[in-house]
């Protein structure tokens, strides 16, 4: 059975150029690039190489990127300096408050809230029912404590894309007020080379990145981190990527990496006017099933733009997500229920929940994420066999249409 | 211990290992004692053969030899597998205790040197300098008494280790002799499961889901020395592959105390269609119950199955009510087994820490989908009503079908 990959938000599938630039650099350049000689030289090389690449790619400074493992390390590292400068005797020791949302990716929200056992509290805004964060809803969750503001730019669930440059807009409005910087991070992990990115126009400190969500390899991701921004990042030791990530660097990973999204960036909108007719002919045929949901139902139609055509939600309550899972992966095609980061069964409908879902129906969320390899004819065949599939089980689980019927069949009954 | 076998002076150590027709390989020679029940002749076959069953369930590859004399079992197995051995003994029913004995020819001064070797280790195992020496003389030929034999082997001992001292209150250690067809000297014993041999009461039908209640409900039943076959009913794709490996898993651990068990799988997705085609939401619950008994009672027929066991607990859920339990019980030619019926949750959760149930059935695989369970199902259904119900659905051809196509798998992991 030929298998048909549809959840390209969970992890791409690797591009051949990035990957054999890893395997040459790994092979070639395995110099330690903190090594003064000429095998370390050469590593550092293709390393800075590597930063500058991907700096253009986000339209920041080289020095402004920090090499990481992903987008998990990515999102904590930053949170957890917060913790460093603010509370454990660092620079400035006060209390601190972190404003987020309900629908960030678990190393936002659930680290976020971690925090608030070592004396730091944490607002999380919730969407509205289109699944969009609203700015002002973020300034006003703004007060006196408020230390770091992190918002995602696409939702990795609902493809929301969220008004990231209005949010920063009117935090840094908030903070020049009050004096006292707030830094603004946006997780653009499901974003990078899927809408364009600049970190200088959505006039953020600080974003996330990770490589295998753009063809890259697992292992490697960047934190953009503003020159002016003095976080206390916890970990220490040899010094590495200015003393913000300290471990000795993962060359070929970051050189893959800027293939990787180099690649994607360079091809950004014929990839983007692709997945976009993806994305309808999925919302069209899916309507054509009973009891078919699509999350929110306005991307359907007004807020289509205000969507990443790369990822839809979708669902036919009262199936749950799991079970359409399976059967979908029965005939080959691999989607995902929600985020395949979420395996926590109470975690599992935060996302839809937050949106004013009821348990039920948010229960019944799948993900369905292409790629710039996704075809027609792919979505076609998921199509047609959701056609097949569905119904039969909507109907066992629905029960029965008509009780007057049944009524009729059992015979006199004692009511 | 084996060491100490190697280690032991003299004649003893020549004769201690000596197991039955084992010939000069050393062997190491479990006695076990059984239960009262077991000691009726026609238990005696069943008990060895559960034994046996128990012993190779755990241990496919071991090599061990069972026999039996009046009162005694004997297990002797190669002295690398002593531990393995003990396991199993330590969780087959009828067990009542165990210890690793010396077999040695029926004479004073044989016994006199195997107690030297016996002693010797368990003073070297620190075990403590009290001790006295017991003594059950079943062969009557043998020429001096019980009293005499104990007397003649504390006064070798304490000659041999002066630090012993004889304490027949509080001993730190009794040294048992029993003097048989052979003379048999073992220490301290372990205790067994106690219970009923499985195989000895009978096959019963267990429905076991991925829950905690079922595999105690089936556990207590070997216990009393039912034989048992286990049937699981999954409903792909509301269910997923994982549930059914959780329950494979379960049955598996069932396994070790009940040798021999069976798992059925049956698909009952259509059972579930035509439920929820015909049914009223409300009944659907207990609708589904009752065709679980009814397809079990069928399948008890095939396979000789005595009884239905099921892990029912009085008013846990609205399908174990006394009023549900009467509807789904009549749907069951056999009488139906409910060894939970009175335990509250926490002493299922108890039972099932024991026997190592618990950390799998609390593993988060649903074995029937939330789709199913209605928000409000009935508590104090009529039996007469809910008969008429189950006879709307005419599932019987779909019954057959679920048989036809059960799969059966035959060593659960």
């Amino acid at each position: 059975m030929d298998r048909v990959y549809l959840d390209w938000a969970a992890s791409a599938p690797p591009e051949e150029p990035a990957i054999r630039e890893a395997a040459e650099v790994s092979l070639l350049c395995f110099g330690n690039p903190s090594s003064p000689h000429g095998a370390g030289k050469e590593a550092a090389d293709r390393l800075e190489n590597a930063r500058a690449t991907l700096a253009g790619v986000i339209d920041a400074s080289p020095s402004e990127i920090v090499f990481t493992s992903g987008g998990t390390e990515s999102n904590t590292s930053l949170l957890l300096s917060i913790l460093g400068r603010y509370r454990l005797g660092g620079a400035e020791r006060r209390k601190a408050r972190i404003v987020t949302t309900a629908i960030e990716h678990a190393s936002i929200h659930d680290q976020a809230l971690g925090l608030g056992t070592l004396g730091m509290s944490c607002t999380a805004v919730k969407p509205a029912a289109n699944g969009m964060v609203d700015p002002q809803a973020v300034a006003d969750a703004l007060d006196d404590e408020t230390v770091l503001v992190s918002v995602m730019l696409v939702n990795n669930e609902m493809g929301a894309i969220q008004k990231v440059t209005e949010i920063a807009g009117a935090v840094r409005a908030f903070s020049e007020r009050r004096g006292r910087r707030i830094i603004i991070h946006t997780d653009a992990v499901q974003a990078l080379g899927k809408i364009p990115v600049s970190v200088a126009s959505l006039g953020v400190d600080a974003a996330s990145f990770s490589a295998h969500k753009v063809g890259g390899p697992r292992g490697i991701g960047a934190l953009y981190i503003r020159k002016d921004v003095v976080p206390g990042f916890l970990a220490v030791g040899g010094g590495q990527e200015a003393g913000r990530r300290p471990g000795t660097e993962n060359v070929a990973g970051a050189c893959a990496f800027a293939v990787a999204a180099g690649e994607r960036v360079t091809r950004l909108a014929i990839n983007h006017a692709a997945a976009s007719r993806l994305a309808e002919r999925l919302i069209s045929g899916l309507k054509e099933i009973r009891a078919a949901r699509i999350f929110p139902e306005s991307r359907a139609g007004r807020d289509a733009a205000s969507f990443s055509p790369y990822i839809l939600s979708a669902g036919f309550p009262p199936l749950t997500g799991e079970i359409v899972v399976r059967v979908a992966d029965e005939h080959g095609f691999c989607i995902a229920t929600g985020s395949a980061c979420s395996t926590k069964k109470k975690d599992r409908t935060r996302v839809p929940d937050s949106m004013g879902l009821d348990h039920q129906t948010a229960l019944s969320a799948i993900r369905v994420s292409v790629g710039p390899s996704t075809t027609e004819e792919q979505i076609d065949n998921f199509l047609a066999m959701l056609k097949k599939e569905i119904p039969p089980l909507l109907s066992i689980s629905q029960g029965r249409p008509d009780p007057a019927v049944t009524a009729a069949a059992s015979g006199p009954r004692d009511d | 211990m084996t060491d100490a076998h190697r280690d032991a002076p003299g004649a003893a150590a020549r004769t201690a290992h000596t197991a039955h027709s084992s010939g000069a390989e050393f062997r190491t020679l479990f006695l076990v004692k059984y239960g009262e029940i077991a000691l009726k002749k026609r238990n005696r076959g069943a008990f060895v053969k559960s034994l046996k069953e128990s012993i190779r369930a755990h241990l496919p590859g071991i090599s061990f030899s069972v026999y039996e004399t009046f009162h005694r079992v004997f297990v002797s197995c190669r002295p690398e597998d002593r531990e393995k051995v003990a396991d199993a003994l330590g969780r087959t029913f009828g067990v009542v205790s165990f210890s690793e004995a010396l077999r040695v020819g029926r004479d004073i001064q044989a016994v006199e040197e195997a107690s030297v070797a016996l002693a010797g280790r368990f003073l070297a195992e620190g075990r403590g300098s009290r001790f006295k020496a017991e003594v059950r003389r079943a062969e009557k030929s043998f020429p001096m008494t019980s009293y005499e034999i104990a007397c003649r082997v504390g006064d070798v001992l304490r000659a041999r280790f002066p630090d012993l001292v004889v304490d027949v209150h509080n001993p730190d250690w009794v040294l048992s002799i029993e003097i048989r067809d052979h003379a048999y000297l073992y220490g301290p014993q372990s205790d067994g499961p106690y219970g009923l041999p499985v195989g000895s009461s009978g096959k019963g039908m267990l429905l076991l889901s991925g829950g905690i209640d079922s595999p105690v409900a089936g556990w207590m039943m070997a216990k009393r020395g039912m034989a048992l076959e286990a049937v699981y009913f999954h409903s792909p794709p509301f269910t997923s592959q994982k549930a059914r490996e959780k329950v494979e898993a379960l049955a598996g651990i069932l396994g070790r105390y009940a040798p021999g068990i069976v798992l059925h799988v049956v698909n009952f997705t259509p059972v579930l269609a035509r439920i929820k085609e015909k049914a009223r939401e409300e009944e659907v619950t207990l609708l589904l119950r009752a065709c679980m008994m009814r397809f079990t009672s069928l399948l008890a027929g095939r396979r000789g199955g005595q009884c239905l066991v099921t892990g029912e607990s009085l008013g846990q859920v609205a399908s174990q009510t006394v009023e549900s339990i009467a509807f789904t019980g009549m749907l069951s030619e056999l009488p139906v087994l409910r060894p939970l019926i009175g335990m509250n949750k926490e002493e299922i959760i108890s039972v099932a820490r024991k026997i190592g149930t618990f950390e799998t059935s609390n593993l988060p695989f649903e074995d029937c989908c939330v789709l199913f369970s209605p928000p409000h199902p009935l508590i104090h259904p009529d039996a007469a009503r809910m008969k008429r119900s189950y006879d709307c659905l005419s599932i019987d051809a779909i019954l057959a079908t679920a048989i036809a196509e059960m799969e059966t798998v035959s060593a659960p992991r």
